[in-house]
């Protein structure tokens, strides 16, 4: 039943990689558990033996100098005695004549295993002890004396025998508990492992069939296994909030681009119903490219901020001057100033360096200045301010017009988001989409200020080692 | 070798916009080929010589940049104007700009194709090391970078001047904004609002205002021509 259980277990958890890995570690580890544990069996064993020879060997050395001194006669005597006393539990000797008959001791025959000048043995003997009914394994060293008779001296080893047979048998269950052990634990480890990962997966599932609303549940338990499940709520957090922002723009563009098309449809429907005039069509015609390229430009802006927020464009990252960008741009935009009777100016460093895109971060800075002449005062001030602190490279582009409300200041990133006073100005409120877009791809932060009166808008870039050349001093030539 | 100074070719596989290409090209005096795929185009840019040659840039069976290289590769030397439809931010269109090529994201005008294949083609005309620029009677020193009209200066920055130059060395041929800003300025972005008028409109104060004939026309739709009476 129980092999049952196991052996389901092991089917469902069989493809797991853990469980395969900690199979490795089991073979790996029984392979280490089983070579230390015949060395210790085979030490104790070798240990045990050399105490039994030791013994029998002690003992025949005293039989031994006693036939030296006493010959035959007085070893008889010997053996006898030795065999009433009993020095030793379980010893055995014979002493035989040349053809191996008996004369004294506790073997009734000459083992028939042991011929030879001298030796040792590992034997058993029948007759021996009859009161017993086993037959215990016996251990003996023997020897042909100089007058032709045979010594044997051994010991019963039917203990040594056990204590080798317990050690091993001993071992033997361990070494089975501990693989049973460690196969268990590894299953249940293994079923931990594959029911977290199940969780995440079924989540996941759930996810592809019916939506991103469903969360990878938490045990509460902090482990690695809650943080991967944290993680990933959070990105799927993070993917909802932009499928919503990619609806809303969906969204905004459909009505964007649907009120220019409209108005083209109407138009091209009327003429068609109409006679031909060509005044009437060549107004038509020259009216209906302009929606169209109003349309187009609306495209275009989309799939650029797309296309910077896709991260794709840092193959053009350099080093690039921001104070010469803004220069330029100052210098682009001064006449469109003019004509509004204000003023553009520029303030800061000579060489503001920055890693970023010189077209996207021109881009992004005309777009500001664009705006800032464009919704600023009539007559006003705008000041393109650069400076190169410590924590990065800074421009801020500043008017003194009416500004925007605070609570607006988070609207006005978003796609096609336009102030209610400025609907009917010309744009598609995609300028600071852009500008943020580009702001985000070179990781600098952009902030919207109160310029008391009107708007400053400033972009901080991150610190960059290759900025502060501006600080080097040029040495005068004539003082 | 045939072909000649007028002689373009034209690779679009859209039927329509090239049907409409030709059409525009053919109208300002250029002799036109189509080729509707990047193998047709090879065959006939490797045995005809062109003035200047347009490719899209994507096709149904090669990249119109390997056929660009391919016929580069083969010793062909026309100036290539890559259409593009993957915006101005397309990586390798933008690495064209090195290559000194010209290239052009759809949508476009006509004029503003047919601009800039008349300043490819006159590209590949004339190699001309001029010091001083003439256009009526309004001169530019390209060495001290002073303009001058009848002998009286005209103030100008260092940004003005350049436009005034560009639009000299194009007397006579229509120069859309965009090219200003590609060219003058080194800028690739659609501006939507009409800065470039406004600053055009400076530099013409300047070399017009109080003149006895203007320099600088505005062409309805595209740009501007400089243009001398005759």
């Amino acid at each position: 039943m129980a092999l049952v259980i196991v052996s389901a277990l092991l089917a469902k958890t069989l493809r797991s990689s853990t469980f395969k890995h900690a199979l490795l570690a089991i073979v790996v580890f029984g392979a280490f558990v089983i070579a230390l544990f015949g060395y210790v069996y085979f030490s104790a064993d070798s240990f045990v033996r050399s105490q039994t020879d030791r013994t029998i060997a002690a003992e025949y050395e005293i039989l031994r100098k006693t036939y030296e001194s006493g010959g035959r006669g007085g070893l008889v005597a010997l053996i006898k005695k030795r065999i009433a006393n009993r020095p030793i539990e379980g010893s055995l000797y014979l002493l035989a004549d040349a053809s191996f008959v008996p004369l004294a001791g506790n073997l009734s025959v000459w083992p028939s295993a042991l011929r030879g000048p001298k030796g040792w043995e590992n034997f058993s003997a029948p007759e021996w002890q009859p009161d017993r009914t086993s037959r215990p394994p016996l251990r003996a060293t023997f020897e042909t004396l100089p007058n032709a008779d045979h010594l044997l001296v051994g010991l019963e080893i039917d203990d040594l025998s056990k204590f080798s047979k317990e050690i091993r048998a001993a071992l033997i269950w361990v070494g089975a508990l501990i693989f049973v052990l460690a196969g268990m634990a590894s299953i249940l480890i293994t079923r931990r492992t594959v029911g977290r990962i199940e969780a995440i997966n079924s989540t996941s599932r759930a996810i592809m069939e019916s939506g991103l609303d469903k969360r990878i549940p938490l045990r509460g338990t902090h482990d690695e296994w809650d943080q991967v499940a944290e993680s990933l709520n959070l990105m799927l957090d993070r993917i909802e909030t932009l499928m919503g922002e990619v609806i809303q723009v969906t969204d905004n563009v459909a009505h964007d681009l649907r009120t220019p098309l409209t108005r083209m449809r109407g138009r091209l429907e009327q003429a068609y119903h109409r006679q031909r005039d060509s005044d009437y069509d060549h107004s038509l015609i020259s009216d209906t490219i302009a929606d169209l390229d109003a349309v187009l430009r609306i495209f275009s802006s989309l799939t650029r901020i797309s296309q910077i927020e896709a991260n794709a464009q840092k193959a053009a990252f350099r080093t690039v001057n921001l104070a010469e960008i803004a220069n330029e741009i100052v210098e682009l935009f001064d006449a469109a100033a003019e004509e509004k009777g204000g003023r553009l100016s520029l303030v800061g460093g000579q060489s503001v360096l920055v890693t970023g895109d010189r077209d996207l971060l021109f881009d992004a800075v005309a777009n500001l200045v664009d705006n800032a002449i464009k919704h600023g005062r009539a007559a006003g001030q705008v000041i393109v301010r650069i400076t190169n602190r410590k924590g990065g490279a800074v421009i801020s582009v500043a008017d003194d017009g009416p500004g925007i409300p605070a609570d607006e200041y988070l609207n006005v990133f978003k796609r096609f988001y336009r102030l209610e006073r400025s609907r009917h100005t010309p744009g598609n409120g995609l300028g600071l989409s852009l500008v943020d877009a580009v702001v985000r791809l070179h990781r600098a932060r952009i902030e919207i200020l109160d310029n008391l009166p009107g708007l400053k808008i400033r972009i901080r870039f991150p610190a960059s080692t290759k900025s502060g050349l501006e600080n080097r001093s040029v040495p005068m030539s004539c003082t | 070798m045939t072909g000649g100074r007028r002689r373009v070719l034209i690779v679009e596989d859209d039927p329509e916009a090239a049907g409409q290409i030709v059409d525009a090209l053919t109208k300002n005096g250029y002799e036109v080929d189509l080729a509707t795929n990047g193998n047709h185009a090879l065959r006939l840019g490797r045995s005809t010589e062109y003035a200047v040659m347009t490719i899209d840039r994507m096709l149904p069976d090669i990249d119109g940049l390997s056929v660009m290289r391919n016929l580069r590769e083969g010793g062909v030397v026309a100036p290539v104007l890559i259409i593009s439809a993957l915006g101005e931010l397309d990586d390798r269109v933008r690495g064209l700009r090195a290559g000194g090529d010209d290239y052009l994201v759809k949508p476009f005008a006509f004029v503003e194709l047919v601009a800039r294949i008349e300043a490819l083609a006159r590209r590949s005309a004339i190699v001309v090391k001029e010091t001083v620029l003439r256009a009526g009677d309004l001169e530019l020193d390209l060495v001290s970078r002073t303009a001058t009209r009848l002998g009286r200066e005209i103030k100008l920055l260092p940004r003005e001047f350049q436009l005034l130059e560009y639009f000299v060395r194009n007397e006579g041929h229509v120069v859309s904004r965009a090219m200003l800003l590609q060219h003058v300025w080194d800028l690739h972005f659609d501006p939507t609002t009409n800065i470039i008028d406004v600053y055009v409109g400076r530099v013409r104060r300047k070399v017009d205002g109080r003149r006895d004939y203007p320099l600088i026309h505005t062409v309805r739709g595209v740009g501007y021509c400089v243009r001398a009476p005759r």
